[in-house]
This record gives C-alpha cells, structure tokens and sequence, in this order.
C-alpha cells in the first residue's frame, strides 16, 4: 500500500460528501412505517426510492422478491463501487480493504458453486460485486473450466497464497469452513499491517479494525459456545483484536455463561462492549446477542466518525449504514413474504 | 367344495377329518397371529403418533427458522451457505422380524453436524446459519424416525389384511365347507350301511322263507 498525499481539501470533501448521503438513508421512523405495510406497498415504496434502478435493470433475469433482493444488493454494490471512486489517496485503499470481505465471499461462491458442478447462471444468483472484483472479472471467475483455474485466475489478487495453501486441503476434506477461515484472518493480517505501516489516518483504520475483529470474535464466541464446540477454537478467531486467541480459546472453556460474561468484563478495559454487559448476560438467543454487538459496533463508530470527522470514520459509518439499511428493505420484504409478525420482523432490523 | 364332487368314502372321509383338524389348528394359529400383529400395530401406531407429532413440530421449526433466515440473511445469503454443503447423510438400511413380517431398519450417520462440519466457515456467516442448518438437520432425523416406524406400520397392516383375510376364509369358507363334506360323507356311508343292512336283512328274509 502506498500512500498518496493530495492535502486535506479532498478528505474534507468526501466525508461531508458521506454525511450528505448518511443523511439521506432511511431514518427509523420509516422502518417503523413500513412494519406496518403490506408487501404490495412496501414495494412500491421502495420503486419510489433509489432502487428503482436496480429493479428495473434486473426485471427480465428475476421476478417477485428475489428481483427485489437482488435490485437491493446490486444497488448496496453500485454504491460502494461509487463510494470508491470518489474516495481519495489513502481513504481509497482502506475503504478497499474494507471491502475485501465481499471479494471472499464472490470468490467462495463461485469456488463452492463450481465444485457442486451448478451451471453459471445459478452461481451469478448468489454474487454481489461490491468488492475489488468487479462484474466482469467475477463473469471471467465463473467461465473457468474448474475451481483450480478460478484460483489461477486469482493469481494477482492477495487472496492466491492462502487459496492455493489450503485448497487441496479443502477438496480432501469437502469442506471450504477452514479455506474461509483462512480468508478472512489473513485479510484482516493483511489490512493491520498495512495500516500500521505509517500510513496517514492508519491509526484511525486501525481503531476501526480492532473494534470490528473484537465484534466478530465476541460474536463467534457466543455462537460456538451455544453449538457446545469444545475443541480448539483459535483457529475460528481473528487475531489483532483486544484478545489473544490463547484468551479467547480460555473464554470458550468457561463452564457457565455468566462467568463467561464476567471474565469478559474483567479482560475488556473502557470498551464499547462494556456498556451493554448487562444485556448480554441477559440474552435468550445468540441472535439477541448478535443485534446487540452490531448495536454496539455501529453506535461505536458513529462516535469515531465525530471525534475524527475527516478521516475514514465517516465513510465507513455510511458503507456500515447503508448496508444495513439495504439488509433491514429486504428483511422487510422476505418477513412480509414469509408472513412474520411486525414485532418478529423489528428483532430482525438493525435501526 | 361342490358336494356333488364329493367321493363318499371312507378314505375320503378320514382325508377330510385330516384337512379339518389342519384347518382349525391353522386357524387356530392365524387367529393368534392377527392378534399378536394387532398388538404389535397399537404399539407402533402409538410410536408412529409421536414421531409424526415430532415431524410436524420439527418441519414447523425448520419452515419457521428458513424463513428468518431469509429475513436475516436474504435468499443470497442463505444459498450461499447451502453451497457449502457437500456431504449428504449416510443411510444404513436393513432389516428385521416382527411375527413373520420383514420391516425395515434404518441407520443414520452424519445427519447432525457439528458447527465446524457444515461446510461454512464461521467468520463469513451468521448464527441464524446455524439454528436453520440445525432444524434442518433435525428434521432430516425426524424423517429418517418416521419412515422407518411408517414403513413398519404399513407393512403390519398389511400383513395384518391378508392374515385378516385368511382367517376368515378359514373360518367361514374352507372350514364349514370341509365340515359340510365330512358330513356329508358321514351321512352317506350311513346311508349306505343302512341299505347294506336293508338288503342283507331282505335276503336273510327270502332265505328263511
């Protein structure tokens, strides 16, 4: 990575840009409405906004809400492909690393789809290109021949070396639980050494990273505990957070949940997560728990993005948001459709 | 057995006793069998019931918990996770011996996974994953359960219609007709020692005069 200087002129200029467009994502009151309403005006709702677009673009491959959620998602990484362009010098390349993750996920799809032998079409179902890998080259991904060209095709990409080190592994063992594992731990390896490597506003980065690797390897926690996985859990865990993996793998073998919840307490010091210790050792599901540390995540970096207005706080606040208002549009659509309640569906947003 | 075909013999006569006394301990041993298969049903129709109940609770759960995984997760995410799945349970079918009647056994391995079998990773999914892939799981169970003790009880009724239906053959067809012959016979040897004794009296009369 390395770092481009152009002033402060086009910080400036790209986090009010973010803020402009956080204030024009849906507010709660208009979830909250929309709990109300039936699905024919949800989705009219909805053909009156942004996404319009994307529905209509879509309107000859899909129909009914697989059209919407998948107008929702091409618009979620439109968006982001646009957030990019616009994102200057060293705000670009971590507003990239953040959304590397979407890349992982494209490459596994395809990879998994390829091995099942499913015909492209399928495969394109499940894609989203709002990562560094545009539309064209994840159509090149699909047309390879078999998943070992798909990962010579990737041979530039920062994802080659764990792919080509763990897929013969994978495809003995029939399973890509570790290749993704794998993906995800050296991705965020990668993303904090580059950070750290003295790169203007990295120190922000950085407090983003750790933030969200705690979130996630406090959210596996619960979510292996509750599985009663009494194994070596290290190799599941994100290093480079507030706790070392030998740490979390000791969380994991605490015998009850409310020591769990203590020893947690005792090891966190003036973290967000603290705030909402007594919540989470109240919890009935893993699910409650999980809305309550994307609760606390968001709200986290909400206050970042004030104490570092110019930095990439913002932006990720906004990539943050507008994905969740893109998850909350369509948990609205598929509860309607499933016939979930409006309270059932409420759990399910993230306002 | 049309009595005109019948042969008024004393052969026949002891043949026929023979094919009655087969035909009441037959009848006999089916009526106990049909009692016992009846027994064996009620006690498999109670564990039919529950596992049916269970069926329909687990297939609610699973209905219910796809459908907040779609919320949740949308379509994209939840196919994307089923992509993962590579293995499929194994199905060990054999057989036992329930009163004569061969019903199935089946075995299942690999249905239940654990968190790091499924084939996703835990970093790139959700919990909601994991509570559908396990009610799906446990509905997979239940359906393995269910087909087995269903198969069980159809194959009992079954066998339970056709010893059903040879008891009543016996007891209202074979076993009157076989006693209607032996009758029959009786009655005509009878019949026939009567007119012996008739003739041989006449000529002792015609004799003696």
């Amino acid at each position: 990575m390395t770092e481009v200087r152009s002033g402060l002129a086009p910080y400036i200029y790209v986090c009010t840009r973010m803020r402009v467009r956080k204030a024009k994502l849906l507010p709660k009151e208009e979830y909250l409405r929309m709990l109300q309403m039936t699905l024919p005006e949800i989705t009219r709702f909805i053909e009156e906004t942004e996404y319009k677009k994307e529905i209509d673009e879509n309107a000859q491959f899909f129909e009914g809400i697989d059209l919407f959620e998948i107008g929702l998602s091409w618009n979620l990484a439109k968006e982001y492909q646009k957030i990019l362009e616009i994102t200057p010098g060293s705000l670009k390349q971590f507003t990239k690393a953040y959304l590397r993750r979407w890349d992982i996920q494209n490459v596994l799809n395809i990879l998994r789809g390829k091995l099942q032998g499913m015909k492209a079409g399928k495969i394109k179902e499940v894609l989203i290109p709002a990562g560094g890998l545009d539309r064209l080259m994840l159509d090149r991904l699909i047309s390879e021949d078999s998943p070992e060209r798909v990962i010579e095709a990737l041979k530039k990409t920062r994802m080659y070396p764990v792919l080509q080190k763990e897929f013969q592994g994978a495809i003995e063992k029939g399973s890509f639980s570790k290749v993704e594992n794998e993906l995800y731990k050296s991705m965020y390896a990668e993303i904090l050494s580059d950070a750290e490597g003295g790169i203007k506003g990295g120190n922000d980065f950085i407090s983003f990273l750790r933030l969200d690797i705690d979130i996630i390897n406090i959210k596996n926690l619960f979510r292996i505990r509750a599985d009663g996985f009494e194994e070596d859990v290290r190799d599941m865990m994100i290093p480079g957070g507030s706790f070392t993996p030998d740490e979390l793998q000791t969380l994991n073998s605490l015998p009850t949940h409310d020591e769990f919840i203590d020893t947690l307490r005792g090891k966190l010091n003036r973290h967000p997560i603290l705030e909402a210790q007594e919540q989470l050792r109240n919890i009935h599901s893993i699910r409650e728990a999980e809305s309550e540390l994307t609760r606390i995540q968001l709200s986290e970096m909400e206050r970042m993005s004030k104490m570092h207005p110019f930095s990439i706080h913002p932006i990720l606040v906004y990539l943050e948001k507008k994905k969740y208002e893109v998850f909350n549009l369509r948990a609205l659509a598929r509860g309607k459709e499933s016939g979930l309640s409006p309270e059932r569906i409420r759990e399910f947003l993230v306002i | 057995m049309a009595l005109r075909d019948v042969k008024p013999t004393r052969s026949e006569l002891i043949s026929l006793k023979r094919r009655i006394a087969l035909s009441e301990r037959g009848y006999k041993l089916l009526k106990m069998k049909r009692d016992g298969l009846i027994l064996e049903f009620f006690k498999i129709l109670g564990q039919a019931k529950n596992t049916r109940s269970e069926l329909d609770t687990r297939y609610e759960k699973a209905v219910e918990r796809m459908a907040v995984a779609n919320t949740i997760e949308g379509a994209i995410g939840v196919k994307s996770a089923a992509f993962s799945v590579n293995e499929v349970p194994n199905i060990e079918l054999t057989s036992k011996n329930i009163m004569g009647v061969v019903v199935p056994e089946i075995k299942a391995s690999k249905v239940k996974k654990g968190i790091m079998d499924r084939g996703y990773g835990v970093l790139g999914t959700t919990s909601i994953i994991d509570d559908t892939a396990s009610s799906f799981e446990d509905l997979v169970d239940a359906i393995i359960k269910s087909a087995e003790i269903e198969t069980t009880m159809k194959k009992l009724l079954e066998e339970i219609e056709s010893t059903k239906r040879r008891v009543n053959a016996l007891e209202y067809k074979v076993i009157p007709e076989l006693t209607e012959a032996r009758d029959f016979i009786k009655m005509r040897l009878d019949e026939m020692e009567r007119e012996e004794l008739f003739r041989l009296k006449k000529i002792k009369a015609r004799t003696s005069v």
